[in-house]
């Protein structure tokens, strides 16, 4: 069977990784002890775990391989870093091996490659794609979901960005900035965050840095969080009450608690034509309320193969421009890859949408 | 149940003591064990290769084996305690017993699988971790002995790959099953919850839970050991998937 695309991820707990080693291990082997799967899941080099077969509503099929970098979930710091290069290095590497002709590198996977693409494998014939326009494509068309279920207007909202220099982030604010009425921008790196400032004021927004979470500003009602905090309560107790959030951030760790604070997890699609995981970790790999949910930017690299484009249409870091999401939108849209019905965890923020979007497959 | 020997019966060094010396003891004897194991398997697969060559690097990977065994127990008298062996022990007489199977057969693909790519993985990869935490020369020999077995792979592998090569399906289906009896017993020597230590081999209580106090774990020896051995078949061109599914269904 060919293999037209590759999607690289990791598990972001270590119950999530102690799902995977069960379905592994099947019915007739007891579970590894939890304790004992912290010891076992460093050492397992990346590799394929599952064959995966993707369906368009216009009848195409893709079929592909979910490869996993075994990132132990409490080595995602920046400690890890080299290592943790090597092991999406060796990722890329294995889905290049398999003859992958697109490959799509999720969560931290992601954000490790942004920056270091001469550390991809060269001359493979294999396209490599980050997945964040697609990721953003979501984002932003849950924010306008939310706003439209709230009865909010964009136009008039006040809009933070969390981690606003990183791809997804930079990403957002270009295709946001022109929409609404004022935009905040935080970020850890001040260049990058003033760089991009000085972008979007250009484009005729009206924006403004954010220096410090502890102190939220209080007229932000809608928030984007495109990289996960250290202390999400801090941030959501101190916008304004009943803002809608986004938590765009990997892993999600937002809950709303007493804030008043609309979360939703942002960047997820569904692919409504279905998708069939060998062996089935499908529902193991991703807790969604609802079935054939992905991450954005796996879906990316899924939408391109259905498409037959297989190249790297998201590349780079801060290179994601608003043309190029609303292209990657409709080329997923064209193949019935929409937004995921929205969640926060277990609980549907549209009940209605929920109950009237079941896939096909 | 095979010969027991003691390599170094007349040490009397005084160089370790206490619990550490108890400690390296009992590894020591696991590697001179497990280099038994291989002299006696080269010796064997000697006697059912047909093509000369292969006759006298069987005989030429023994005398290899045998002189690690040596080396093995020569730390131990450095250290002033006696390092025996056993290959009739419980999880070694099984892995014999495994590759004695092959050699009825006359399998020597069989027999390669077993050593080179098996029983290879857990020596090299343990060697390896042992050569980063053993005092003084020892750690030197467990390092360089590490390098020597990772060389003479090279040859098997070749073999190996033109195997695969004319059938992949047979191919993988022989693994497995030799990975069914030989992995599953590597994992059970390593396994954690082993707690009745029936290796026949710890002089004391078992090892495994005193491996901290030299710098190790057993569960590090596992793990690098199944490391290498997927990394092993990954280069055999065995599919990944596959192969994690073989290692995650080993006992832990």
């Amino acid at each position: 069977m060919p293999v037209d695309f590759a999607l690289v991820g990791h598990q972001e707990s270590w119950r999530a990784a102690s799902d995977v080693l069960a379905v592994l291990r099947g019915p007739d082997h007891p579970p590894i002890p939890d304790d004992e799967v912290p010891e076992i899941l460093p050492w397992i080099p990346p590799r394929a775990v599952c064959r995966i077969e993707a369906r368009s509503v216009l009848g195409a099929k893709a079929h592909g391989l979910y490869i996993d970098s075994f990132i132990p979930p409490d080595r995602l710091d920046p400690s890890f870093l080299r290592e943790n290069l090597g092991r999406v290095r060796d990722a890329a590497a294995c889905a290049s091996r398999e003859g992958a002709k697109i490959v799509s590198l999720g969560g931290f996977s992601s954000i490790l490659i942004e920056g270091n693409l001469d550390r991809l494998p060269e001359h493979t014939g294999t396209a490599f794609t980050t997945g964040n326009s697609l990721t953003v494509a979501f984002i932003v068309q849950g924010v306008e979901r939310m706003c439209a279920l709230e009865g909010r207007d964009l136009r008039s909202s006040t809009l933070l960005i969390v981690g606003a220099t990183g791809d997804v982030g930079s990403g957002a604010a270009r295709c946001l900035a022109p929409r609404v009425k004022r935009v905040l921008l935080h970020a850890r790196n001040p260049e990058r965050l003033q760089t991009l400032a000085a972008e979007l004021r250009m484009a005729g927004a009206w924006v403004d840095v954010a220096p410090d979470l502890r102190h939220p500003p209080a007229c932000a009602d809608l928030v984007i969080c495109a990289a996960s905090l250290a202390s999400p309560s801090l941030l959501l107790e101190g916008i304004a009450r009943g803002s809608i959030v986004c938590d765009a951030g990997y892993p999600k760790n937002l809950s709303p608690g007493s804030s008043g604070a609309r979360v939703f997890s942002g960047g997820l699609g569904q692919v409504t034509a279905g998708m069939t995981f060998e062996p089935d970790i499908q529902s193991v790999l991703y807790h969604q309320p609802v079935p054939h949910v992905l991450h954005g930017c796996l879906l990316e690299g899924i939408a391109l193969a259905l498409e037959g484009r297989f190249e790297p249409f998201s590349q780079g870091r801060g290179l994601i421009t608003a043309e190029r999401v609303q292209e990657i939108g409709a080329i997923a849209a064209r193949h019935g890859i929409h937004l995921a019905p929205l969640y926060h965890g277990d609980a549907p923020m549209d009940l209605a949408a929920c109950q009237s979007e079941t896939p096909v497959g | 149940m095979e010969v027991v020997t003691c390599l170094n019966p007349s040490s009397t060094g005084s160089a370790a003591s206490g619990i550490n010396a108890a400690i390296w003891q009992d590894v020591l004897s696991q590697a001179v064990t497990g280099e038994m194991i291989a002299v006696l398997n080269y010796s064997s697969l000697a006697e059912i290769c047909t093509d000369p060559e292969e006759v006298a690097d069987a005989l030429e990977h023994a005398d290899g084996e045998r002189g690690h065994a040596a080396a093995f127990a020569a730390e131990g008298a450095k250290l002033g305690i006696d390092v025996p062996n056993n290959v009739g022990a419980k999880y070694w007489k099984r892995l014999r017993a495994a590759f004695l199977r092959q050699i009825e057969a006359r399998d020597f693909i069989g027999c390669l699988i077993i050593q080179e790519v098996m029983l290879e993985s857990f020596a090299v990869a343990s060697y390896k971790r042992l050569g980063q935490v053993a005092p003084g020369t020892m750690g030197t020999t467990f390092a360089s002995i590490a390098a020597e077995e990772e060389d003479h792979i090279d040859h098997a592998m070749a073999i190996l790959r033109a195997e695969r090569a004319l059938d992949a399906q047979r191919f993988d289906n022989k693994v497995y099953a030799l990975h069914l009896e030989v992995m599953t017993t590597l994992a059970q020597m390593l396994a954690r919850d082993d707690k009745d230590c029936g290796c026949e081999l710890c002089h004391g209580g078992c090892v495994k839970p005193m491996l901290p106090n030299v710098g190790l774990t057993s569960s590090e020896l596992r793990g690098a050991s199944l490391q290498h051995y997927l990394r092993t078949l990954d280069a055999l061109g065995l599919p990944g998937e596959m192969t994690l599914a073989w290692v995650a269904q080993l006992p832990v």
